[in-house]
C-alpha cells in the first residue's frame, strides 16, 4: 500500500511542475531579493554591499518601528475579527440556512470582488464629513453628537479600516470555513446530539475540533495577509494622518519604490516575512497542544 | 450573532421534543426563527447598502457628487457616465486582456497547485513536510520583494510586454494559497478512501484523477471563485509589467478616469465598476450554481 | 500521520531560506541603454493619468508634425503616476527607456539617479542646435532650472499659482484684493463672520496646505528662502520658517478652510469654491480647466479672480514673485538622441504652445499660432504669464523624495492640532538632514 502511495514517479509528475515553477517565480527572486537587504542602492544605481548596517538603520529608525507597532495593531484586531465573524457566518450557512443559503453567501461574498479603489472611496465617503457628509456622521447628529473627521485621527482611520476589511473579506473566510464544515459528515453530528449536545456545547465539543484543521489553515492565511496589508490602508487615508496608519508593507513600498533605497525597502521586507514567520510558527505551537489535548 | 446561532443548531428531528403537539412547536420555530431572520436582514443591509450606492453613483452627474449629501439618489438617470465609459480608453481591450490572463492563471494555478497538494498531503515521502512549509513560506513574504527581480528576468528572457508575465506571477502568487488550501481539504478526506483505492489496485496517478479530484470539487471551485478576484483585482502587478496599452488589464483602465492633478470622474468611474459589478454577478451566480451541484451529487459527503 | 508540521522542519526550512540568501548577493545591473542605435519610432513613456498629453501629441502628429511622424512614428506608452519612479528605475537598469519619458522630479536632478547615469538631455543645448530655444518661455525655462538644477524637462504644462477668489463675494463683503497677509487674515474674519468659508483647499492630497506654509516662507525671507535650505545656509526650524507653519496651524484653528478640510479631496473643494460655498482657494492654473466649464462653475468665469499670494508684513519677499509650476519632469535619452528625434523636438517646440492652448490648457512654450476663442479666465492668467519676471518654488519642490512625502503627510497632523508647528519643521529638517547624507 505505501508503495503506492510512495511512487516517485507519480510524486515528480504531481509535485515537478508546480514546484519547479513555484522555485524559479518566487523562492529565487525572493531570496535575491532579501540577499539586498543586506546591499545599499537601486538597480539603476548599482548596489553596494554594507553589511548589516541597514539593519542597524532599521532599529533606530522611529518611522520604522511605528509602522511594526502600526501593522502588528492592525493584524491581530483583522484576524480576530474576520476570522472569528467568518467561522460565525460559515455556521450560519450550514446549520441554520442550509441549502438555502447559497444567495446570502454569493451576496456577502460580493464585496470581495470590488476593486479596492472603489471600496476605498465608497468608505471615505461614508464617513465624510463637510458639504456632502456620509451617512456614519448623519447618524452622529441624529443622536446629538457632532460631526467626525474620522480620516483626520489615526484611530479612527484604523477603525475605519477595520470595518471595511471586514466588510470585504467576512464572505471569503465564511466561504472558505463552509467549504470545510460541509466535510463534516452529518453522522457524527447527528449522534452527538443524540448524546445531548446541543447549541454552543455541540459547536465547541464536536464542530470546532472537526473544523479545526481548515480554521487553522484559514488564520495563518489570515495573519499573513493583514499582516501585510496595503491597498486598503494607502487608499482610504494614504497611510494617514501623518504616518500614523502606514504599516510596514507601506513603509517598506515607499522606500523601494518611490525613493528607489531598493536595499533598505528589502531590509524592512525582510523584518516583516520574520514577522509572519513568527506569527505562523506561534499558531502552529498552539494548535499542536491543542490537537493533543 | 453568536446568541442567535445556538438555538438554531437544532434540528427538526430531534427526538426529545417528539412528544410536543405539532401547531405549538411550529410556533415557537418560527419565534426563534425571527432573531435569525432580523440579523440576516441587517446582514444583507450592511452588505448590499454600498454595492447599491456605487451603481446610484454611476448615474450621477459630477456636480451630483461632489455637492449632494453621500446616500442621495441621482436626481435623474444620467446615462452619459456609461457613454463615456464606454468609449474613453479601452474598456472592451482592457477586459479582453483580463480574460486572457485571468482564465490561463487560474488553470495553471489550481491543476499545478492540486496536484502538489496531493503529492505532498497523500502521498507518503520523506521531506514533504518541508516541501509544504516551502510554499507555506510563500504566503509570509511580501509580494512587492518579487517585483523587480522578476523584471529584470522576464526582460532577460524577452517576455516584457507581453501577457506571459503577467500569467506567470499570478499562477505563481496564487500557488501558495491554493496548495496550502488543497492540502487541508484534503487532509480531512478521509485517508481510507485513498488507502482502500491503492488496495483496489488503481495506479497513483489513477486514483489521482478518478478519486482524489472528484471529491474536491467543491475546493476547486471554491478556490477558483476566490483566486479568480484576486486576480482580477490586482493592480500591482498589472501595472508593474506593462507599459503597453494594448496590454492593460481592467484595473489599469480604471486609472483613466483620474486626472494628473487628482481629479476624477467619478460618474464615468462607477460606471465602468458596475458594468464590472453586473459581469461578475452573473459568473458568480453562475459558478455558485455549479457548488451547490456538486453538493447536490453527494460527492463531498462521501 | 503528521497533520502539523513540526517547528523543527520550519527551522530547517528557515534555515534553507537564510542560506539561499547569502548566495544570491549578486548585484543589478546599473547603466544605460547598451546601444546608441537610433530608435525605429518616437515613443513616449508618460503618465496613465495624463490623457491630454497623449491627444494632443497625437493631434501634432496628425497636423504640424506629420513629415515627423512619417520619419519616426509616434508611439505611446504609459505608467501610472504612483508607479513613475519605480518603473523607471527599472526600465533604466534594463536599458530599455524609451527616448521620452517621465520621471520622477529627484531622479533627474543632476545628483539623482538619472541625471549621474547621464540618461537625460540638456534641452537647452539641442533646442538651441534646431533653432528652436526661442519657442520656450524664459519663465517656463528658469522654472524647470530651478526645481531640476538643469534643463532636463520639456514645459508641456506650465502654470501659475496664486490665491484664486470670488470677486462676488468680495464685493458684496467690501473686501479688496488684499496686498499683504494681515489683509488677507482680516478678508478670512469678514467673510467667517458672514457665514462663507474662507478658504478650501484639498486637504487629503497633502500639497494645497502646505503650499501655505511655502509661500509664507517665501513671502518672509525672501524668493531664496527655499534655495537656502537645500544649501545648508538656512534651516526649517529657524523662527522665519516656522513662522509659516505656524500661520497654517492657526488658520486651521481659526476653520478658515471649513469643516473636514483634512479629508477633503481636491475635486470637492474646487466645487467648494465653484459653487460659492468659499470665498478662495490658493491653487495653480489647471483649474482653468474647472473654471472653463459651465458644469462646474456655477458662480460664472467672469466672478474668479487671481492674486499672487500676498506680501507678508516686514518681510523681504514680493508680492510680485508668482509662484509657478511646471508639471511632471519628461526627459529624453541623449544616447537615443538621432536627428529624427531632433525634428521631431523641433515641432513639438513649435506647435505645443497653439496646441494645448487650443485645447484649453496653459504651456510654457511660445504659442506661435494664433488661437481663436481662448476663454476670458485663461487669456487673463496667459497675459500674466507674460509679464512675469521672477517666479518662485513651491514648499517641497526641492527637498528629498523622502523629505517631500514627508512633508504633505504630516501637514494633516498640524493642521488638526496634533502635532506643533516647531515639531512638524524640526521632523521634516531631520528627514532633510538624514537623506542629504
Amino acid at each position: 500500500m505505501n508503495s503506492v502511495l510512495g511512487d516517485r514517479r507519480t510524486i515528480i509528475i504531481l509535485l515537478g511542475p508546480a514546484l519547479l515553477l513555484y522555485t524559479l517565480v518566487k523562492v529565487v527572486p525572493v531570496a535575491w531579493s532579501l540577499g539586498l537587504s543586506f546591499f545599499e542602492g537601486n538597480s539603476l544605481r548599482g548596489f553596494e554591499f554594507v553589511g548589516f548596517a541597514n539593519f542597524v538603520e532599521f532599529a533606530g529608525d522611529d518611522a520604522a518601528l511605528q509602522s511594526v507597532l502600526v501593522t502588528l495593531r492592525y493584524a491581530l484586531l483583522a484576524t480576530t475579527s474576520q476570522v472569528a465573524l467568518g467561522y460565525a457566518l460559515a455556521l450560519l450557512y450550514v446549520f441554520v440556512l442550509r441549502r438555502g443559503s447559497a444567495f446570502l453567501r454569493t451576496v456577502v461574498f460580493f464585496p470581495m470582488v470590488l476593486p479596492g479603489v472603489a471600496t476605498a472611496l465608497l468608505f471615505r465617503n461614508l464617513v465624510a464629513v463637510g458639504p456632502n457628509q456620509g451617512p456614519v456622521n448623519d447618524l452622529l447628529n441624529l443622536l446629538g453628537l457632532d460631526s467626525v473627521e474620522f480620516l483626520a485621527s489615526g484611530d479612527l482611520t484604523l477603525a475605519t479600516a477595520l470595518v471595511m476589511n471586514l466588510w470585504q473579506s467576512m464572505g471569503f473566510y465564511a466561504v472558505l470555513l463552509y467549504a470545510g464544515l460541509l466535510d463534516i459528515p452529518e453522522e457524527t453530528i447527528e449522534s452527538a446530539r443524540l448524546d445531548g449536545a446541543n447549541g454552543l456545547r455541540l459547536v465547541r465539543h464536536v464542530v470546532l475540533p472537526l473544523s479545526l484543521p481548515i480554521l487553522l489553515s484559514s488564520i495563518i492565511f489570515s495573519f499573513n495577509s493583514t499582516l501585510k496589508v496595503f491597498d486598503g490602508l494607502l487608499a482610504l487615508n494614504n497611510g494617514g494622518p501623518g504616518t500614523e496608519t502606514s504599516p510596514l508593507t507601506l513603509y517598506m513600498y515607499r522606500t523601494a519604490f518611490e525613493y528607489a533605497e531598493y536595499g533598505y525597502g528589502s531590509t524592512i521586507a525582510f523584518v516583516l516575512t520574520l514577522l509572519c514567520l513568527v506569527f505562523t510558527l506561534a499558531i502552529f505551537r498552539s494548535s499542536r497542544r491543542k490537537v493533543e489535548d | 450573532m453568536a446568541q442567535v446561532l445556538p438555538t438554531q443548531l437544532e434540528r427538526p428531528v430531534d427526538p426529545s421534543r417528539e412528544v410536543r403537539p405539532a401547531r405549538r412547536r411550529r410556533q415557537r420555530r418560527l419565534l426563534r426563527r425571527i432573531p435569525v431572520w432580523l440579523s440576516v436582514g441587517l446582514l444583507l443591509v450592511v452588505v448590499l447598502y454600498p454595492q447599491l450606492w456605487m451603481v446610484l453613483g454611476s448615474f450621477k452627474t459630477q456636480a451630483e457628487f461632489l455637492a449632494d449629501p453621500t446616500w442621495a439618489l441621482p436626481d435623474r438617470l444620467y446615462l452619459d457616465n456609461y457613454v463615456t465609459a464606454l468609449t474613453r480608453g479601452n474598456l472592451a481591450v482592457n477586459y479582453r486582456n483580463s480574460i486572457l490572463v485571468t482564465v490561463p492563471s487560474l488553470f495553471l494555478m489550481i491543476t499545478l497547485g492540486l496536484g502538489a497538494a496531493y503529492a505532498l498531503e497523500i502521498m507518503v515521502w520523506k521531506g514533504r513536510n518541508t516541501t509544504l512549509l516551502l510554499f507555506l513560506a510563500g504566503i509570509m513574504v511580501p509580494g512587492q520583494m518579487i517585483l523587480v527581480p522578476l523584471f529584470i528576468a522576464y526582460f532577460r528572457i524577452g517576455l516584457t510586454n507581453t501577457l506571459w508575465p503577467l500569467i506567470i506571477t499570478y499562477t505563481v502568487m496564487g500557488l501558495p494559497l491554493v496548495v496550502f488550501l488543497m492540502a487541508a481539504y484534503l487532509r480531512s478526506i478521509p485517508r481510507e478512501i485513498f488507502e482502500a483505492a491503492t488496495v483496489d489496485g488503481a495506479g497513483p496517478l489513477r486514483s489521482f484523477f478518478v478519486i482524489a479530484v472528484p471529491l474536491m470539487k467543491n475546493a476547486i471551485l471554491t478556490l477558483s471563485l476566490v483566486e479568480f478576484f484576486s486576480v482580477w483585482n490586482d493592480l500591482l502587478i498589472a501595472l508593474t509589467f506593462t507599459t503597453d496599452r494594448d496590454l492593460a488589464t481592467i484595473q489599469v483602465g480604471l486609472l483613466s478616469f483620474s486626472d494628473e492633478y487628482g481629479q476624477t470622474e467619478y460618474g464615468p468611474l462607477f460606471a465602468a465598476i458596475s458594468i464590472n459589478i453586473v459581469a461578475l454577478m452573473i459568473l458568480f451566480v453562475f459558478l455558485n450554481k455549479k457548488i451547490m451541484a456538486g453538493l447536490a451529487g453527494g460527492a463531498v459527503k462521501g | 500521520m503528521p497533520t502539523v508540521p513540526s517547528s523543527r522542519a520550519v527551522g530547517v526550512t528557515a534555515t534553507a531560506l537564510l542560506t539561499a540568501l547569502s548566495l544570491t548577493a549578486c548585484g543589478g545591473q546599473p547603466g544605460s541603454g547598451d546601444g546608441d542605435d537610433a530608435p525605429t519610432s518616437f515613443t513616449v513613456l508618460s503618465a496613465n493619468e495624463h490623457a491630454s498629453m497623449r491627444t494632443d501629441l497625437d493631434a501634432l502628429a496628425a497636423g504640424p508634425c506629420a513629415a515627423q511622424h512619417e520619419a519616426l512614428p509616434l508611439e505611446h506608452q504609459t505608467v501610472a503616476q504612483a508607479d513613475v519612479v519605480q518603473q523607471i528605475t527599472l526600465l533604466a537598469g534594463q536599458g530599455a527607456l524609451p527616448v521620452h519619458y517621465i520621471a520622477g522630479t529627484s531622479q533627474v536632478r543632476p545628483d539623482g539617479d538619472l541625471g549621474t547615469a547621464g540618461l537625460v538631455l540638456d534641452y537647452q543645448e539641442a533646442l538651441t542646435e534646431v533653432g528652436a530655444w526661442d519657442d520656450v518661455l524664459p519663465a517656463a525655462s528658469s522654472t524647470i532650472t530651478n526645481v531640476y538644477g538643469h534643463m532636463v524637462s520639456l514645459p508641456y504644462q506650465y502654470n501659475l499659482e496664486g490665491i484664486w477668489y470670488n470677486k462676488q463675494l468680495f464685493a458684496e463683503h467690501g473686501i479688496a484684493e488684499p496686498q499683504t497677509f494681515g489683509e488677507l487674515m482680516a478678508a478670512a474674519d469678514t467673510l467667517q463672520a458672514a457665514g462663507v468659508i474662507p478658504f478650501t483647499a484639498g486637504g487629503s492630497d497633502g500639497w494645497p496646505l502646505t503650499r501655505w506654509i511655502g509661500m509664507h516662507i517665501v513671502r518672509e525671507v525672501g524668493p531664496q528662502a527655499l534655495t537656502d535650505i537645500r544649501d545648508g545656509r538656512a534651516r526649517l526650524t529657524d523662527p522665519a520658517y516656522v513662522a509659516g507653519a505656524r500661520a497654517l496651524a492657526e488658520m486651521a484653528e481659526k476653520e478658515y478652510f471649513g469643516e473636514g478640510v483634512v479629508s477633503r479631496g481636491g475635486d470637492q473643494s474646487a466645487n467648494l469654491f465653484l459653487t460659492g460655498e468659499a470665498a478662495m482657494t490658493y491653487n495653480g492654473s489647471w483649474m482653468l480647466n474647472d473654471i472653463n466649464d459651465p458644469a462646474t462653475n456655477q458662480i460664472g468665469p467672469e466672478n474668479v479672480g487671481l492674486m499672487p499670494f500676498p506680501a507678508v508684513e516686514g518681510g523681504a519677499g514680493s508680492r510680485d514673485h508668482w509662484a509657478a509650476n511646471a508639471g511632471t519632469a519628461y526627459a529624453m535619452l541623449p544616447d537615443r538622441y538621432s536627428p529624427e528625434v531632433g525634428d521631431w523636438l523641433a515641432c513639438i517646440a513649435g506647435n505645443w504652445g497653439s496646441q494645448a492652448l487650443s485645447s484649453g490648457s496653459l504651456s510654457g512654450f511660445r504659442v506661435n499660432e494664433e488661437v481663436a476663442d481662448v476663454p476670458a479666465p485663461t487669456a487673463m492668467v496667459q497675459e500674466q504669464i507674460e509679464q512675469i519676471d521672477q517666479t518662485v518654488l513651491w514648499f517641497e519642490a526641492l527637498f528629498d523624495a523622502e523629505s517631500n512625502s514627508l512633508a504633505s503627510t504630516n501637514v494633516s497632523l498640524l493642521v488638526s492640532g496634533q502635532m506643533s508647528p516647531e515639531d512638524y519643521m524640526a521632523d521634516l529638517q531631520e528627514s532633510i538632514d538624514s537623506n542629504a547624507r
